[in-house]
C-alpha cells in the first residue's frame, strides 16, 4: 500500500517515478522496495520528488541505494526536486552530487533519454 | 254336519301316504295320496311289490338292519327316514311310522304305514351340513383376513401396510406367492414394495400406461382371476409368460381401491395386490367376495397412509418454510442471505442448489452441492424464467429433477432459485407448491435485503459527505476528529462532529447524536447539522441555540430526542461557553491539570416532553494548552459494564494521552477504549486551543508516531510564527533524533516512550528529544550517522547527554534574528 506516496508512469523512454507526500523511516523502506520492482529493468530512471513534502535520512538513504544500483547497471537517473523545499534540503545537506539534480522534469527526460 | 267325512275319501286323500302290508312287507292296500306323490299306479303295487322294494339301496339295508327288527321287537317305528324311489327313478324324501298288528294268538298279521313327505325337511338338513362345512373354510379365511385387517390399521406408512398384505393371500387362500405393488402417481409409475418372495419385491418399476398386465389391472380397477395358463395366454400372453416361468398355474391381480365394496366409480387405484398358486384352483364365489373385501380394506390403509404421510409432509415443509423465514432475517445483507438461502436448502431439500440474482453488471450467485447440471442448458432455462417469471420444472430429460423458480417480489423478478431435488424426495414437479413457497418467501427476503444495501450505501455515502468537510484552520487552535462505524451492526448511525467558525473570532464546536440509524438516521444528522450552523450566531450563545433548535424539531420530528454537546470558543477572550442537551458531558484538560467532566449547562434532549426544556449554558475559561473532547455514547458505553467505570475508564485514558500529539489522538483513543470490534458507531472531536508556549509530547517508539508527532509540532511551530525554512530544519532535525531514539534507543522495542518538548523565543527555537533506552551503534551506524550528521547541519546548536537513556538538545537561531 504505497499508492499515496508512489506513483510509476513512462516520460519518453524514461521510467517516471513520482513520489508524493512525507518520506521518513516509517515508509521509506516499503517505497525503495516498490521502486526496486518496478524500474529494475529500465533504460533510464526519472525520480519526480517535488511533490514531497518531507524528506529524513531514510528517505535519504532509499534514493542512495537506488542511485548506486543504476550507477553501476549503467542506467541514468536524475532526481527532480523543486527550487525549494524539503526534499532539496536535505539532498542538498546530504551533498548529493550535482548532475544528478534537476529542476525541469521535461529537461531532465531529455537528458536521460539521449 | 258341514265336518262329517266320508270315511273312505280320508282315507284314500288323506294328507299323508297310507300303506297296509302284510308282515313280509307286500303291499296289500295303499291309498290315492301316496300313488299320487310316487307316481305308481295300484295295481303296480298291490300284491306286486314289497315296501322295501321301493326304496334306495342304502335305505333298503337300513330296512333290514334296523326298521325290520325294531318294529318287529316294539310294533311301532316312528319317524324313520326313507328315500322311496318313485316310479320315474326320482327319490322322494319321507318320514315314516309303522304299526305291527298281531291276531289273538300273538303272531304278526299286518303292518299300517304312514308315509309324511319330507322333501322340504330334508333339504333344510341338507343345507345345514353344507353351511357347515363352508362356515368351517371360511372362518379359517376371516380369521386371516382379521389379522391383516387389524395390521392394517395399525401401519401408518405405505410400506407397512403393503407387508401386511402380501402376508394374506397365503394365510387366506394358501397362496404360493405374492406382490403388492404400490402406484406413484408423481412419477405416472408403479412400484413393487413388498413380496413374499425371498429375493424382495421387483427393482423394475412399471409405468402406468404400460401393457403389462399389472398397470391393466391398475388402470382397469376390476379383479382379474387368471385360472389357469390357457386364460393366462388368452387375457395377458405377458402372465402367462412369468406363470409358467414361475411355475404358477393360477394367478389373481387384485387392484387395491379406496371405494367401498360394490362401488367402482370414483375410487382411486393406490396398488396392486397380485398372487398365484402352483396348483391350479377353482376360487368359490365366497372366496372371491374375501379377495374383493381385501382389496378394499388395503386400499383404505393405503389412502390412510398416504394422508398421514400428507400431514407429515406438510408438517415438516411448514417447520422447514418458518426456520428458513427465520434463518434468513437473521442475516440483513444480500450475500449473506443468499448463501444461507442455498445452504437451508442444501442438503435437506436438495442435493444442488443456486441462488442466482440479477444484480450487478455480473449478478451475484450463490451455490452449494453438487452436481451441477450442464451449465448451457440451465442459464437457457434460467433466462427463460427471468423472462417468464414462472418455474420451470423438467421430471425427465438430461438434467431430471431439476427445478428453476423465479425469486420475483410483487411480478419483479429478482433472481432464480435453481435446485436438484435431493434423491429419495419426490420429484420437483411433485412439489411444485411446496418450492413455490419457498421461492416467494426467499424472494421477498432477497428484495429486502437488496433494498437494505441499497439504503446503507446511499446513508453511508451521505454520512461520508456529511463528515467529510475539513475543519477550519487557524494558528490559534486544531481539531481532530475521528468517526468509526459500528462493526456488527450494518446500519449507518446518527452520529455527527462539526467544528466551524461563526465570526472571525468565535469557534463553534459540536458532537450530537439522532435517534435511530440507516438513512433515516444520516439524513436526521444531515439536516441538524445544517440547522446549527444557520442557526449559530455571534449574540446568541448555546442556550439560545438550543432553544431554536427545539423548535427546529418540531418540524423535523425525526430530530426529536437527538442529543448535542455544543460550545463556543471566543478566541480572543479564550472563554468558552457550553450547553449539553441530553449528550454526555465534555470532558476538557486544562494545562497542569487532571482531565475534568464539565456538568453544567446540562438539560433535556431535543424536543424533549420529559427533560428540562429550559435550556442552561455555562461559561468557563480555556486557558491556551487546553484540550476539549467531544464524543458520543459508543466511546464508553458497553453492556456490561456501568456507565461511570466508562468515564472512570475515559478520564484516565485521556490524562495518559494529554501529552500525545493532537494529530492521531481521537483515533487512539477508540483504538484503546473501543478496539476494533465494537457494536456501536463512536464519533469523537477534540479541540487543542492555544498556543502552548511549550509544546510537550509523549510517543510511542513507531516510526508511524514521528509524522504525527511532525504534524502537531509544526502547527506549533507555525503558530509561533516560526519561518519556513527554520520550522523545515526543525522538522527535519527532531524526525532525525527521534527515528534515532526510535531505532537505537529502543531498537524497536515498541513500549518504549520518546519525549519531545520544545520551546520558542523571540531569538530560537529549542527541541530536547529523550529516550530511556541503551543506545546503542548497531550495524547501521553509518546510515544513522547520516541522520545525526543532518542534526548537526540544520541546527545550530546540539548537545547529547547520555546519563539514563540519551536526550538530545537542539537549538536553532530564528531568521529574524540571524
Amino acid at each position: 500500500m504505497t499508492d499515496q506516496w508512489v506513483t510509476f508512469a513512462k516520460l519518453g523512454t524514461a521510467d517516471l517515478v513520482r513520489l508524493a507526500g512525507e518520506i521518513d523511516l516509517a515508509n521509506a523502506p516499503e517505497i525503495g522496495r516498490e521502486i526496486a520492482r518496478q524500474t529494475g529493468r529500465s533504460g533510464a530512471v526519472l525520480i519526480d520528488l517535488t511533490a514531497v513534502s518531507f524528506l529524513d535520512s531514510a528517505g535519504v538513504r532509499l534514493l542512495d541505494a537506488l542511485v548506486g544500483d543504476l550507477d553501476e547497471a549503467g542506467t541514468p537517473i536524475r532526481l527532480v526536486v523543486g527550487e525549494t523545499g524539503a526534499a532539496r534540503m536535505t539532498l542538498q545537506l546530504c551533498a548529493f552530487r550535482d548532475d544528478l539534480l534537476a529542476t525541469d522534469l521535461d529537461r531532465a527526460a531529455d537528458e536521460v533519454g539521449r | 254336519m258341514p265336518w262329517e267325512e266320508d270315511p273312505g275319501d280320508l282315507y284314500e286323500h288323506a294328507p299323508c301316504g297310507y300303506l297296509t302290508t302284510l308282515p313280509d312287507g307286500t303291499i296289500v292296500r295303499v291309498n290315492e295320496t301316496f300313488l299320487a306323490w310316487t307316481g305308481y299306479a295300484r295295481s303296480q303295487l298291490v300284491g306286486q311289490r314289497r315296501f322295501r322294494d321301493l326304496l334306495s339301496p342304502g335305505d333298503k339295508i337300513y330296512h333290514e338292519t334296523h326298521y325290520a327288527p325294531l318294529l318287529s321287537m316294539q310294533d311301532d317305528v316312528h319317524e324313520v327316514a326313507f328315500d322311496v324311489v318313485c316310479a320315474d327313478g326320482r327319490r322322494l324324501p319321507t318320514l315314516i311310522n309303522s304299526v305291527l298288528g298281531r291276531n289273538p294268538g300273538g303272531s304278526p298279521r299286518l303292518i299300517r304305514t304312514t308315509v309324511f313327505n319330507a322333501t322340504e325337511r330334508r333339504g333344510y338338513e341338507k343345507e345345514l351340513v353344507a353351511a357347515r362345512r363352508a362356515a368351517e373354510a371360511s372362518e379359517v379365511r376371516v380369521r386371516a383376513l382379521q389379522e391383516v385387517v387389524a395390521n392394517l390399521s395399525a401401519a401408518p406408512t405405505a410400506s407397512e401396510v403393503a407387508e401386511a398384505v402380501v402376508r394374506a393371500p397365503a394365510a387366506a387362500f394358501e397362496a404360493d406367492a405374492a406382490s403388492v405393488w404400490l402406484v406413484d402417481a408423481d412419477r405416472d409409475q408403479l412400484t413393487a414394495i413388498a413380496s413374499t418372495d425371498s429375493a424382495g419385491p421387483a427393482r423394475d418399476d412399471i409405468p402406468r400406461g404400460s401393457s403389462r398386465p399389472i398397470a391393466e389391472v391398475a388402470r382397469r380397477g376390476d379383479l382379474h382371476v387368471v385360472h389357469c395358463l390357457a386364460g393366462a395366454e388368452e387375457q395377458f400372453p405377458e402372465l402367462a409368460e412369468t406363470m409358467r416361468r414361475l411355475g404358477y398355474a393360477t394367478a389373481v391381480l387384485l387392484p387395491l381401491t379406496n371405494g367401498f365394496a360394490g362401488e367402482s366409480i370414483g375410487a382411486e387405484v393406490l396398488g396392486v395386490l397380485s398372487f398365484a398358486f402352483t396348483e391350479q384352483c377353482e376360487l368359490t364365489d365366497a372366496e372371491l367376495s374375501v379377495v374383493r373385501l381385501l382389496g378394499h380394506q388395503a386400499g383404505h390403509a393405503l389412502d390412510r397412509a398416504r394422508l398421514y404421510d400428507d400431514a407429515r409432509r406438510r408438517e415438516a415443509r411448514a417447520t422447514f418454510l418458518a426456520g428458513t423465514t427465520r434463518a434468513l432475517e437473521e442475516l440483513p445483507r444480500l450475500m449473506p442471505r443468499a448463501r444461507r438461502l442455498v445452504e437451508r436448502v442444501v442438503p435437506e431439500i436438495a442435493e444442488w442448489a443456486a441462488v442466482r440474482l440479477q444484480i450487478g453488471p455480473a449478478g451475484l450467485l450463490a451455490d452449494a452441492g453438487s452436481p451441477a447440471p450442464d451449465p448451457e442448458r440451465l442459464a437457457e432455462r434460467v433466462a427463460l424464467v427471468v423472462a417468464n417469471g414462472k418455474p420451470e420444472f423438467t421430471d425427465d430429460g438430461p438434467d431430471p429433477d431439476c427445478a428453476v423458480l423465479p425469486l420475483s417480489v410483487s411480478g419483479k423478478v429478482l433472481g432464480t432459485l435453481a435446485l436438484r431435488m435431493a434423491p429419495g424426495r419426490r420429484t420437483a414437479a411433485a412439489e411444485a407448491v411446496f418450492l413455490t413457497d419457498l421461492a416467494d418467501r426467499a424472494g421477498l427476503a432477497l428484495e429486502n435485503a437488496r433494498l437494505y444495501e441499497q439504503e446503507r450505501a446511499i446513508a453511508r455515502t451521505l454520512q461520508r459527505s456529511l463528515l467529510a468537510g475539513d475543519p477550519p484552520t487557524d494558528p490559534r487552535f486544531a481539531v481532530e476528529t475521528h468517526y468509526q462505524a459500528a462493526t456488527h451492526d450494518l446500519e449507518v448511525g446518527g452520529d455527527w462532529f462539526d467544528a466551524f467558525l461563526i465570526t472571525p473570532d468565535k469557534l463553534a464546536v459540536v458532537v450530537g447524536d439522532v435517534v435511530g440509524r440507516g438513512i433515516d438516521a444520516a439524513t436526521t444528522m444531515g439536516q441538524l447539522r445544517s440547522a446549527i450552523r444557520a442557526l449559530a450566531s455571534a449574540e446568541a450563545g448555546p442556550a439560545r441555540l438550543l432553544e431554536r433548535l427545539d423548535r427546529f424539531v418540531d418540524r423535523v420530528e425525526s430530530a426529536r430526542m437527538a442529543t448535542v454537546a455544543y460550545a463556543e470558543i471566543d478566541l480572543t477572550t479564550s472563554e468558552m461557553t457550553y450547553a449539553c442537551a441530553g449528550h454526555l458531558p465534555p470532558l476538557l484538560t486544562k494545562p497542569g491539570d487532571a482531565p475534568t467532566y464539565l456538568l453544567q449547562g446540562r438539560s433535556g434532549a431535543l424536543g424533549s416532553r420529559a427533560g428540562r426544556t429550559a435550556r442552561l449554558e455555562h461559561r468557563t475559561p480555556l486557558p491556551p494548552g487546553s484540550r476539549l473532547l467531544l464524543y458520543t455514547d459508543g466511546l464508553i458505553e458497553r453492556r456490561n459494564r456501568r456507565l461511570d467505570k466508562g468515564f472512570e475508564l475515559l478520564a484516565r485514558t485521556y490524562a495518559g494521552r494529554r501529552d500525545s500529539p493532537l494529530p492521531g489522538l481521537t483515533k487512539g483513543l477508540v483504538q484503546s477504549l473501543v478496539g476494533t470490534d465494537h457494536a456501536d458507531d463512536v464519533c469523537l472531536l477534540c479541540l487543542a486551543i492555544g498556543t502552548e508556549e511549550r509544546l510537550e509530547r509523549s510517543i510511542g517508539a513507531d516510526a508511524v508516531q514521528i509524522a504525527l508527532l511532525r504534524k502537531d509540532l509544526r502547527g506549533w511551530l507555525v503558530s509561533h510564527d516560526v519561518d519556513e525554512e527554520s520550522t523545515q530544519a526543525v522538522l527535519l532535525a527532531c524526525s532525525e533524533a527521534v527515528a534515532n531514539a526510535i531505532e537505537h534507543g529502543y531498537r524497536n522495542d515498541p513500549f518504549g516512550i520518546v519525549d519531545v518538548t520544545a520551546t520558542v523565543t523571540t531569538g530560537a527555537v529549542e527541541v530536547e528529544v529523550t529516550d530511556r533506552g541503551d543506545w546503542k551503534a548497531t550495524g547501521s551506524s553509518q546510515t544513522r550517522g547520516r541522520g545525526l550528521k543532518l542534526i548537526e547541519q540544520v541546527m545550530d546548536e546540539v548537545v547529547f547527554d547520555r546519563a539514563e537513556g540519551t536526550t538530545v538538545t537542539m537549538r536553532r537561531t530564528r531568521r529574524e534574528a540571524r
